[in-house]
């Protein structure tokens, strides 16, 4: 049972409404930020240009907001984000592996270093040291190392926000 | 910018020129067709500071406002109502929203400055029959309310009559237009209006659904939001109806100008049928 209000596209504020699909559907967590329309008038598209292919392809950012997620244990963005993560290109053993139900030792190197640069960087970012960024930065760019930590941040919030709101997970 | 498209939308007819502001959802009544549910054991009483109907006030003047109302909720919950309501004349035109109910012998010499800028008290009375009247408004309004009205009108206070109809009949609303004749109060100054199907109105199956173009829009600004008009904050099982809602943000009130504007120019032009004069 959500904490805040899912308000039906009718019930929405009039500013807030576009935010809906042309059936009038829209999800679990779009229609609880209605409640709020001046800052989704920022935050949704501040939200589509992060998680979006960027100078990240999606499958990499999908895998961190898997992860992430797992970390904080959100079951909306979970059973959000593991179908568009397997339709992005990630590996179903991937994907079972960032949600600890396969080993993270079977993954890719490239993937299995992000998956422990994101979990210093979720669980102990003052633990993070120049050892673990020298070998991230391997793999990306400076620039992609910012972007991915940006998919990280958002994604916690939204975890948060999600848990604390009991925001139930799309069908 | 703000201002120019404000005054575009007005000769337009697209909104009105006055700025609504709901002062408190405390109410002292319980009325049956109440918009917000107002009443004297409401857990969330919601209000607007003085300062922030001050400063809401003086950005619309800026902004090219015209005039204010100031509803609720019944204004005179609040302590520090009368001196408020004195400033917001004092800033523009200011018609206040009240039942009537509460002017003490000690409220009433503090509302005494009212006579000198430009402010009404627009007293809400259903009907000249005591009995049929505070079935509607509650127990001893129409007393209370008889009492008031030619003391405020003695002190030079602009006062004006709101009749919301149910199933009043013209005979009755005819007595009740000779009544507020009697008290001061001319047919030019009493208003008549239906009941808007919302909030417990809409609970309680009474009153007219408004139609998109049946009332036009008047920001309105509460401590919940800004609004499309005064009929649109309203409350059903304690919960505030967003469907209106225009604006979280209301200060600074050019923000919520501009989105009040942005959805007043896709709707279509219509006309106030919420009120008429007798």
């Amino acid at each position: 049972m959500s904490r805040v209000r899912l308000l039906e596209r009718d019930d929405a504020p009039l500013t807030a409404r576009g935010f809906f699909r042309d059936d009038g559907s829209a999800s679990p967590l779009t229609r609880s930020l209605v409640n709020a329309p001046d800052l989704l008038e920022t935050f949704m598209p501040f939200l589509a240009q992060i998680y979006a292919p960027g100078s990240v392809d999606l499958a990499t950012k999908e895998l961190v907001i898997v992860r992430v997620s797992q970390l904080n244990a959100c079951r909306y963005c979970l059973a959000a984000h593991r179908p568009v993560a397997l339709a992005a290109g990630v590996p179903q053993e991937q994907v079972d592996a960032v949600c600890d139900e396969a080993p993270l030792a079977a993954l890719p190197e490239r993937e299995r270093t992000l998956v422990e640069w994101v979990d210093r960087y979720v669980l102990d970012p003052g633990g993070m040291d120049d050892e673990l960024v020298a070998r991230a930065l391997d793999h990306f760019r400076d620039d992609q190392l910012i972007e991915l930590a940006v998919v990280a941040g958002v994604t916690q919030l939204l975890n948060h926000y999600c848990t604390a709101f009991a925001i139930p997970p799309p069908a | 910018m703000t201002q120019a498209a404000l005054r575009q939308a007005v000769e337009e007819g697209r909104c009105g020129e006055r700025l609504w502001l709901y002062a408190t959802y405390h109410c002292n009544l319980a009325c049956v067709y109440c918009l917000t549910e107002s009443h004297p054991g409401i857990r969330n009483r919601r209000h607007l500071p003085a300062q922030t109907m001050i400063g809401l006030a003086e950005e619309a003047r800026e902004l090219g406002f015209g005039s204010l109302g100031v509803t609720g909720g019944e204004l005179f919950m609040l302590p520090d109502a009368a001196e408020t309501l004195v400033e917001l004349g004092s800033i523009l035109p200011t018609v206040a929203l009240t039942n009537g109910t509460l002017f003490t012998d000690r409220l009433l010499p503090r509302l005494e400055p009212l006579a000198r800028v430009e402010a009404a008290l627009q007293i809400s009375l259903d009907s000249p029959d005591p009995a049929r009247n505070d079935q509607l408004r509650g127990p001893e309004n129409f007393a209370k309310v008889a009492e008031a009205i030619p003391r405020l009108v003695e002190r030079g206070i602009d006062v004006r009559i709101a009749t919301t109809v149910d199933d009043q009949s013209e005979e009755e609303l005819g007595r009740l237009c000779e009544l507020h004749r009697t008290w001061g109060v001319t047919d030019d100054d009493h208003i008549v209006r239906g009941i808007v199907r919302r909030g417990r109105a809409d609970l309680e199956g009474m009153g007219v659904e408004p139609g998109p173009t049946d009332i036009l829009p008047e920001l309105t600004i509460t401590a919940d939001g800004a609004f499309l008009h005064a009929f649109a904050p309203t409350v059903r099982n304690g919960v505030t109806d967003v469907d209106l809602l225009v604006s979280r943000q209301v200060t600074p009130l050019a923000g919520a100008v501009s989105r009040f504007l942005g959805v007043v120019a896709d709707q279509p032009v219509g006309t106030d049928a919420a009120a008429t004069f007798t």
